[in-house]
């Protein structure tokens, strides 16, 4: 190894080899360089580490991750949602366009962005607080719970569900102050909606495909 | 490694990194957050073998890029040079922040890739899809032209400095 080459290595930031090292050693000048390079390296570092806002760590894991064990059951949501979505799609999505699932749709539209970067809500209070309309237990069932989070939807709250199932990502509207005689639908902008009553309130279920939509809303009401 | 350990975990690289890229505190924050939640669906099992710090640092730079317009074209090591004819630059020294702040958004992700991230020059050519031999030659003019931009800054403070 040459002068050249040493310097070369070392102004590109790698670590010292043992040539290097052997190197510098036997050389007063890249000796020096050495010492200069280090001082300049820890300038460096310092003027990068700009100050990281407090909090950051604890709001980026909030609003990132999901609040549930990804790995649960998902063999289960599977088998369950395949096994529905076969005998669905036979549904016929015709007909006059469901006010409230329409609603469901302009607000996947609009603000589902919106409600994810709010963050989730804790697993305990949902739990709480879904358990008369939908309990959180037979969502996990049906797919993985990405997101969950209180949101403002028409005249009350929903609880805003992002769900995984095996097929696609779908959307539910947990609306426990909203009930709904009947089932009504809609479709819009290429995607659907299936509005059921649950427990006091209503479900409302938004995804891309009807045969999925379908199918989750059976499991819901299974 | 669940993905919220791994947030926890390279939050700060991840934020700092991305304010070099954005050059803005605010939308350094913003970018980190994008692109976990993108990223949030495609995190490797930790049976696949891929490496989390890397893949992190690789959704955030190509979340910012992909949003803002693409990345930065630094074809030649000519444009080294020209981008550094930043009037400020050539009129004013400049503190080593200030200094950061006028390199070619290229050369100042490689630097931040190793100075912050960690990174080898293997590794950062990896990510960027390049070669070893031109992320080493970046690197090292990105540190030569750090060095010329505050070196009058640092004469004029040794010379008040004398009795």
């Amino acid at each position: 190894m040459n002068c050249l080459d040493y310097r070369r290595i070392l102004l590109a930031g790698e670590g010292e080899s043992e040539a290097m090292r052997t190197h510098r050693l036997g050389c007063a000048a890249c000796a020096d360089t050495h010492r200069d390079h280090f001082a300049f390296e820890a300038e460096l570092r310092a003027a990068m580490e700009v100050p990281v806002p407090n909090g950051l760590e604890s709001r980026l894991a909030r609003r990132s991750a999901t609040p549930f064990d990804p790995a649960r059951r998902r063999w289960l949501a599977a088998a369950s949602v395949g096994v529905l979505a076969a005998g669905a799609g036979l549904y016929v999505w015709r007909g006059r366009d469901d006010s409230m699932a329409m609603a469901c749709i302009a607000f996947v539209m609009k603000d589902e962005a919106k409600s994810v970067m709010m963050g989730a809500m804790p697993r305990e209070e949902a739990l709480r607080m879904l358990a008369e309309t939908l309990p959180l237990q037979r969502v996990e069932r049906i797919g993985r719970v990405q997101h969950i989070v209180p949101c403002p939807f028409g005249e009350g709250t929903a609880y805003h569900v992002i769900l995984m199932v095996p097929q696609d990502k779908v959307t539910l509207l947990v609306m426990p102050d909203t009930p709904m005689p009947r089932r009504g639908r809609a479709t819009q902008h290429g995607m659907y909606a299936s509005v059921v009553p649950a427990g006091r309130g209503s479900v409302g279920v938004v995804g891309s495909s009807a045969a999925v939509v379908d199918s989750v809303v059976g499991a819901i009401r299974a | 490694m669940t993905f919220d350990e791994a947030v926890r975990a390279h939050a700060r690289e991840l934020y700092r990194f991305a304010f070099w890229l954005a050059r803005d505190r605010h939308l350094a924050e913003d970018v980190v957050q994008e692109a976990l939640l993108r990223g949030l669906r495609a995190f490797p099992s930790p049976h696949d073998g891929t490496a989390v710090k890397p893949w992190l640092f690789t959704i955030v730079r190509n979340d910012f890029y992909r949003t803002r317009g693409g990345a930065p074209a630094l074809e030649s090591l000519d444009d080294v040079h020209a981008e550094l004819a930043d009037p400020r630059a050539n009129l004013f020294g400049l503190e080593l922040r200030d200094a950061l702040g006028v390199l070619p958004a290229g050369l100042g992700e490689r630097l931040a890739l190793q100075v912050l991230g960690g990174f080898s020059c293997a590794e950062i050519a990896s990510m960027l899809e390049t070669t070893e031999g031109a992320v080493m030659t970046r690197l090292n003019r990105a540190r030569q032209a750090l060095r010329r931009l505050v070196e009058p800054a640092r004469a004029r403070d040794r010379k008040g400095a004398q009795p």
